[in-house]
């Protein structure tokens, strides 16, 4: 074993141990905040694994997407529903708590056995070190990938949409307020009313 | 110059001039909405089943084309795949054409909504024909976010909401399963990801089999999720229940054929070696999906709830065809989905028509309709009888060739299950039509007492009629009528190589490779095939 895959051993062994652990405080802790911060960690090992195959895109768009984007959006929606509940303690919470883990148990160990007993076949891995992963991605991107890579675009563009047709407020006026919202702020927002074609039935009935 | 045309002829992109129409006519609609404004959107829904249309029509001029695959072989436009993108564009235009009113009575944006339902349709169509695992994934979620979009589009309904929520989660954790299949499908056969390619690379994999089971259940269980076969159909009666109808009628149809024409070429094509193991499989869901969707669909007292149990029963119906497993038997199921579009959205229509007129599905509360309004009367009673196989109508003769297929290929216990269910069926369906039609005037529900005068020209009105008029004149017609359509579903199937090489792949490695296990007692009917 010469130095470099020694420092890889190592950095394995830091990496996994760094992920196993976080991922065990992810299910565990009974604070939600600490999953979530413990999440991130999570996300982090799991970039640090795939810079240790060479694979430094997927590397890069782990720590951006995941930890950038999804994991600060779970703290947000986290710290904007704060809110403090009690809820009835479960009986026989141990009894869920040891179905959970043998059905968990259970699949691990299938999947651990698959993984172990099968024969991957792992013949040119060599070629994705020589010409960098950015590169092949881009080939692969607008090559044999294309039509996934242009469907991803129009699923980008609707799901902008409907992000936004759900979080808009409808305003519609002729509606009485519901009891408690009239003076508030938020219902001055500036926003173009639509002109319904009817609201209910009777009204339908009069137009045509 | 030379590299130019061999690189053209290698894309081959002419084959996804359909797809590229639906995208066009999105981006049209999502346009002329920003542009236009409200008021003059109203012709926006008209763009689009225009644009379907044509769609459709596009189709047809790649019929039997010499060369199927595109786009270096992540897209297949072979007949089979033709036969679903129609079906599922069809299915979008007769969806657009019930859902104008609905949206706009609700309160809803009705651009953005068709918007999304053709963004869902675009996901089917390219699901039918994906040949590939990633444009696989790509496909099924946009088909799915779609969906989730849909199915929230109701936001002041906290039903609605809710049945949102339910349908992401689920369908989140569904994706995810199906993907880890598939990731091991790319391990297994060195790293290809397109279909013919993976089915040889398991055929050299000594040692794989645990690994390509599970792979196998997997993406079984993924696909089993999108057509919604029991037991992965938890999510289907509060979904279906709270989301829009148009929505509702859309995910029964348009959603499952693009599932049905996925778990075909996924199937057939990647795991021709594995097909013992995934008919077993679909057996078991064929047999759980007809029992429990029919059982349960009697005790229903919804109209909404009762065709969302009934279309769970209908899918366990098709699922015979795919465990036949033999031409007759995948023909067998196109022909069984081209008339169930047609009875299953007629029928949908009736509900939003009545609905829309008194606010309610309670089945009780159609009594003695037929006095107010026949044509809406007769609409849902020939879809419903055809839902259920009454004999003159469509569904009698889709459903005896889904019977006959299955009787051909030896499934005789799973046949007879079937004609047990469909009596069943039967029963929930003329349980609706007796309410309707044989009341007496003084047994009639309250709210058909104040049924409201029956006027088609309020706006929106006259697509629901023509959506009900059309679906009706197809459903009735097509039983009489049905050499067309049976013979599109047989050439369809006829014409794909990718059918034919599957089995053949499968003779040829079973000749060679005796160890592979056909023990199965099903194996035989295949392999005469």
């Amino acid at each position: 074993m010469d130095l470099a895959q020694g420092v890889q051993f190592v950095s394995f062994i830091i990496l996994a141990a760094m992920m196993f652990s976080a991922a065990l405080g992810v299910v565990l802790l009974r604070n939600i905040v600490y999953s979530a911060f413990l999440l991130g960690a999570v996300f982090i090992s799991i970039s640090g694994l795939y810079l240790l195959l060479n694979a430094e895109f997927v590397a890069a768009s782990q720590i951006l997407v995941y930890v950038g984007a999804v994991n600060v959006l779970i703290l947000f929606a986290i710290m904007l529903v704060n809110k403090k509940e009690a809820f009835p303690a479960l009986g026989r919470n141990w009894l869920r708590g040891g179905a959970t883990a043998l059905v968990c148990v259970g699949l691990f160990a299938l999947l651990g056995t698959m993984a172990i007993s099968t024969p991957w076949s792992i013949a040119d891995r060599a070629g994705v070190a020589a010409e960098g992963s950015v590169i092949k991605i881009g080939k692969h991107f607008f090559s044999d990938f294309l039509l996934p890579f242009e469907l991803a675009s129009v699923l980008l563009l609707i799901t902008m949409v409907g992000a936004i047709i759900l979080a808009r407020r409808d305003l519609i006026p002729e509606e009485p307020p519901e009891s408690g919202l009239t003076e508030t702020e938020a219902y001055k927002l500036q926003e173009r009313p639509r002109e319904l074609i009817s609201v209910g039935k009777s009204e339908s009935e009069d137009q045509s | 110059m030379e590299f130019a045309s061999n690189f053209s002829d290698q894309l081959n992109v002419g084959l996804i001039l359909p797809e590229g129409i639906v995208v066009a006519t999105l981006l049209a609609v999502l346009i002329g909405d920003l542009i236009l404004g409200r008021r003059a959107a109203r012709g926006l829904p008209y763009i689009a089943i225009a644009g379907l249309l044509l769609s459709i029509v596009s189709l047809y001029f790649y019929w039997d084309a010499e060369n199927p695959t595109a786009l270096l072989g992540s897209f297949s436009g072979d007949d089979l795949s033709i036969i679903f993108r129609g079906v599922i564009a069809l299915s979008t235009a007769v969806t657009i054409l019930m859902s104008i009113r609905y949206v706009e009575q609700t309160g809803g944006a009705l651009s953005e909504f068709i918007a999304i339902m053709l963004t869902a349709t675009l996901g089917g169509m390219f699901l039918a024909g994906a040949n590939e695992l990633v444009m696989i994934f790509v496909a099924l979620e946009t088909l799915s976010i779609s969906s989730y979009l849909m199915t929230g589009y109701m936001k002041r309904d906290s039903r609605s909401n809710e049945a949102a929520l339910k349908y992401l989660l689920i369908g989140a954790a569904s994706s995810a399963v199906f993907l880890y299949g598939s990731s091991l499908l790319y391990g297994l056969s060195g790293g290809k990801t397109i279909l013919p390619e993976i089915a040889q690379g398991l055929a050299q994999v000594e040692g794989g089999e645990l690994a390509s089971a599970i792979a196998l259940v997997f993406m079984i269980a993924g696909i089993a999720f999108k057509i919604s076969a029991v037991p992965f159909h938890q999510w289907t009666p509060d979904v279906y229940e709270g989301s829009p109808t148009p929505v509702v009628a859309f995910l029964s149809v348009g959603s499952k054929a693009a599932g049905f024409a996925l778990a075909i070429r996924l199937l057939v094509v990647a795991f021709p070696l594995e097909q013992p193991q995934w008919r077993l499989i679909f057996t078991a869901l064929a047999i759980l999906s007809m029992i429990l969707g029919n059982a349960v669909a009697l005790a229903q007292t919804s109209m909404k709830r009762l065709l969302a149990y009934s279309s769970i029963g209908q899918a366990g119906f098709v699922m015979i065809g795919m465990v036949a497993a033999t031409q007759a038997g995948y023909a067998s199921m196109i022909f069984y989905l081209l008339v169930y579009l047609f009875m299953n959205l007629g029928a949908f229509t009736g509900l939003i028509l009545f609905s829309l007129r008194t606010g309610t599905d309670q089945i009780t509360e159609y009594a003695g309709l037929y006095q107010k309004d026949p044509l809406l009367t007769l609409g849902l009673s020939i879809c419903l009888l055809s839902l259920g196989g009454i004999p003159p109508l469509a569904g009698f003769f889709g459903k005896i060739y889904l019977f006959w297929a299955g009787w051909q290929a030896g499934l005789y216990g799973l046949v007879i299950l079937g004609l047990v269910a469909s009596v069943v069926s039967i029963y929930y369906y003329i349980r609706v039509v007796k309410m309707m039609v044989v009341k007496e005037p003084q047994e009639m529900s309250d709210t058909v007492r104040n049924y409201p005068a029956v006027r088609w020209n309020l706006p929106g009105m006259r697509p629901l009629q023509v959506g009900l008029v059309f679906s009706l004149v197809v459903t009735s017609l097509a039983g009489i009528l049905s050499n067309p359509l049976f013979t599109l579903a047989n050439t369809s199937i006829e014409n794909t190589e990718a059918l034919k090489s599957a089995s053949t792949f499968l003779e040829e490695t079973t000749a060679q490779n005796k160890e592979v296990s056909l023990a199965d007692p099903m194996a035989p009917a295949i392999v005469e095939k």
